[in-house]
């Protein structure tokens, strides 16, 4: 094969998965179609997901407006949001549950794209662009999390970067210590401290949602212009118009979605399901308090760590983040029954992980 | 003598006749008691008059009941601060949409040929004594500002008074010409209302609300086809300006919350001065801890030998915390042997710091993930989820004089001696690893 075939060849291949000839009004309006069974309710899941990402977009930028990413001031920043300024617990409790929410949404989306195969032919890149999205929103719950600079917050992330620098007990030689090097890399200096905050602030505010932008700009791109996967392994036998049937349930749907957010948040501190010692002021000369763990999105990660040989985890986790990454490639000829099977199993383990994660680790432990 | 007749007499006499006449009506003429319809001869100005016509005049009637029957409750309603605004300023835009309405329908009365022929003189005196009691109405609002609020001191126990049959005109006599004449308005409607069309109102069909619909139903199959086409096509106009004047209204109340919410939250909060110190007083002591921890840097970076304690404060089991060199938390003991025990504090496992309190097999816990270490080896029970030994931290034991008596480099032996009488004055350091003494 010659550089001019390879060349043609990727040009084909690219031809398939952007068809440019479908950017007209005709196609992405006027005639676009949903498949109507009995998993077309996943449909509506992306869009919920972007939903919540444009209110986390929102009320993180009004948070932008007093929050103060010192170690001194951090926490007290936060405090003065919290108690003085006008509607600032609301935008608080939006943007921390709005992060939950965003999350449950994001990996629903993920369990029922796989389930419905949605990556297969031509499809492959949308759920890649998707795999990458899932990874940014976990990066942007992790590095918000650092930011109010309270006992949880501070000693949470410790916690989880030292996990990093575990990998290298498995690494040969030289490269042992190349682990605890990144560690300090990202943290910017020996243990987390304001280096740690500024970086995680400049992360969680410019890099993350601007990589996020740009990745979400072509899975949406690519999502609308190859329209709705088929979902179900016999051809569905229904359809409605996306434009506007479609368009007006997805968008009410926002509306009730919004509601049930803004009424949590409006009702329920987020802080409220914490003991209150862990919310004050990160205390570098005292003991790490009692019950450090992260937020409830890592319990699926979390527990099994705590229960299992280190190894154990790393290996399975590495081999998930291969097969999500490898999915379209991997389950190319497998039906969408199995695929819903094993996308079952998946949301089994966890939801068990995640609501009963504690109880199993206390079975376990003591 | 006018006033007493105008305040007094003409009150009782509409009363009077009011009721007498109404019962009268409903009783002998009962199926006349409604307006004559004239929607057949003319729709078009109809909708116009009558809509704006019957809409502003219920809320603004409702009003007047309101203050009337129960000033005290209405007064209650006013006091807040801008309501009264709201209330007459909603006021006075209804009474102009009631004499839109009333002009409209009066103009079609006069004006429409067809509309003539079912119009009455009584609809026309009617419709003009309407016109001018809302025009004096809305003068007198005009004139004498405020009235929502001067009426429950003024007209409503006027109104009350002639109620018990004690009446005082005393509550109204100084008022000016205009508002005596809207008074004297209103008792001659109430004197017209069994004669006329205005009898309507005691007939309102309130049944419909609940009654099961009327449907029409043509024999000729081409009518009924028209009639349904015409129904659907006029209900799917209907209901799309009902669902876009909804959204519009909802979206104008939403974008308007939203920016008064957002305009407050960018105002920011507006303490008072205890509250404005007390918030910079608290940040103030934060900005001091930071720069403490700070000079804790700069002295590790310094110096050859930081102090921890006095040897004295040492205790067997419990801890006295302390940064090491490195940054980290690190923890000083007591031995059994009365020789400082110096380890980091930072557990080996995912680097939680590590309790102080010592249990009774001499071992302290570390509460993320619930490893023992023994104090006197630093090592972790067997199965902790720590591999590692805590690591020994090199100290020294100095006199008042400053002289190093005792000192011991991590992990190697102990250097000097002194006799345990001279160690309650001394104090502990923790010594640069790599330094000589």
């Amino acid at each position: 094969m010659n550089l001019r075939e390879i060349v043609q060849k990727i040009e084909a291949y690219l031809a398939e998965r952007f068809p440019t000839g479908k950017l007209n009004y005709a196609s992405l309006v006027e005639h676009k179609l949903v498949p109507v069974h009995k998993l077309s309710w996943a449909y509506y899941l992306g869009g919920l997901a972007l939903f919540f990402f444009l209110i986390q977009l929102g009320t993180g930028l009004l948070l932008l407006f007093y929050y103060q990413p010192t170690v001194s001031d951090a926490h007290a920043s936060i405090e003065y949001i919290t108690e003085h300024v006008p509607g600032g617990a609301l935008v608080r409790n939006l943007h921390a549950w709005g992060s939950s929410a965003m999350i449950a949404a994001v990996i629903v989306h993920l369990l029922t794209a796989f389930a419905m195969k949605a990556f297969a032919r031509p499809r492959e890149l949308t759920w890649l662009t998707g795999v990458c999205l899932l990874g940014l929103t976990f990066a942007l719950g992790f590095t918000g999390y650092l930011l109010p600079w309270h006992q949880i917050a501070v000693n949470a992330t410790k916690i989880g970067l030292q996990s990093i620098e575990q990998i290298g007990q498995y690494l040969p030689g030289r490269m042992a210590a190349w682990p605890s090097v990144i560690k300090e890399t990202i943290q910017g200096e020996p243990s987390v401290g304001q280096a740690t905050l500024s970086r995680f602030f400049a992360l969680h505010v410019i890099v993350l949602p601007l990589c996020m932008a740009a990745l979400l700009g072509l899975h949406l791109f690519s999502v609308q212009v190859h329209g709705m996967s088929q979902g179900v392994d016999e051809p569905p036998r229904r359809y409605e118009k996306f434009f506007p049937i479609f368009l007006i349930k997805d968008l009410s749907l926002w509306g009730i979605a919004f509601l049930a957010l803004f009424i949590a948040a409006l009702c329920i501190p987020f802080e409220s399901f914490y003991a209150y010692p862990l919310f004050e002021p990160f205390n570098p000369k005292g003991s790490t308090p009692d019950g450090i763990k992260p937020e409830w999105y890592f319990y699926f990660l979390y527990y099994p760590l705590e229960l299992l040989p280190f190894w154990v985890v790393l290996l399975v986790s590495t081999a998930a983040v291969v097969v999500l990454l490898l999915a379209p490639w991997i389950f190319k000829n497998t039906s969408r029954r199995t695929l819903r099977l094993l996308a079952a199993v998946a949301s089994l383990y966890l939801f068990v992980m995640t609501v009963f994660g504690e109880k199993i680790y206390q079975l376990f432990k003591h | 003598m006018v006033d007493a007749f105008i305040l007094v007499g003409l009150p009782y006499l509409a009363i009077a006749v009011g009721i007498a006449g109404s019962v009268w009506r409903l009783r002998n003429d009962r199926y006349s008691a409604s307006a004559r319809s004239s929607q057949f001869m003319e729709n078009r100005a109809l909708l116009w008059g009558s809509a704006p016509w019957h809409i502003g005049i219920i809320l603004i009637l409702a009003g007047h009941a309101l203050a009337l029957l129960w000033p005290g409750l209405w007064s209650a309603l006013l006091s807040p601060p801008g309501v009264l605004e709201v209330v007459e300023g909603t006021g006075m835009a209804l009474s102009l949409l009631c004499l839109a309405g009333i002009g409209v329908l009066l103009a079609r009365r006069i004006t429409s040929a067809r509309v003539q022929a079912v119009t009455t003189t009584m609809d026309l005196v009617v419709a003009g004594l309407l016109f001018v009691q809302v025009l004096l109405g809305l003068l007198t609002a005009v004139h004498l500002r405020h009235g929502a609020a001067w009426s429950t001191g003024t007209v409503a126990p006027y109104f009350w008074s002639l109620i018990t049959l004690r009446p005082d005109m005393s509550y109204v006599a100084d008022f000016p010409a205009l508002f005596k004449l809207h008074l004297a308005g209103a008792w001659l409607l109430l004197m017209l209302l069994p004669f006329t069309r205005l009898i309507h109102i005691l007939s309102v069909p309130i049944g419909y609300l609940w009654r099961a619909p009327q449907i029409v139903i043509w024999n000729n199959p081409r009518r009924r086809q028209q009639a349904v086409d015409a129904h659907i096509t006029a209900e799917s106009r209907r209901e799309f300006f009902k669902g876009f004047a909804g959204l519009t209204v909802a979206a104008g109340l939403l974008s308007l919350g939203v920016l008064e919410k957002l305009f407050n939250y960018f105002k920011g909060p507006q303490p008072d001065a205890q509250a404005e110190a007390d918030l910079l007083a608290k940040k103030l002591r934060r900005l001091q801890q930071t720069a403490e921890e700070r000079e804790l840097e700069l002295e590790r970076q310094r110096q050859k030998m930081i102090l921890v304690a006095r040897y004295s404060e040492l205790v067997e089991n419990k801890g006295h915390y302390f940064i090491d060199y490195q940054m980290n938390p690190g923890l000083a003991f007591k031995g059994k042997d009365g020789l400082p025990i110096v380890l980091s504090a930072k557990c080996t496992h995912l680097g939680c710091t590590v309790g102080s309190q010592v249990d009774e097999q001499g071992r302290i816990l570390c509460p993320c993930h619930v490893s023992y270490f023994d104090i006197a080896t630093g090592n972790p029970n067997p199965g902790a989820p720590a591999k590692s030994p805590l690591p020994r931290i090199s100290w020294a034991l100095v006199d008042p004089s400053g002289k190093v008596l005792l000192s011991r480099k991590a992990g190697g032996p102990l250097v000097g001696q002194a006799d345990p009488a001279m160690l309650a004055q001394c104090a502990l350091y923790i010594t640069k690893p790599g330094s000589q003494m």
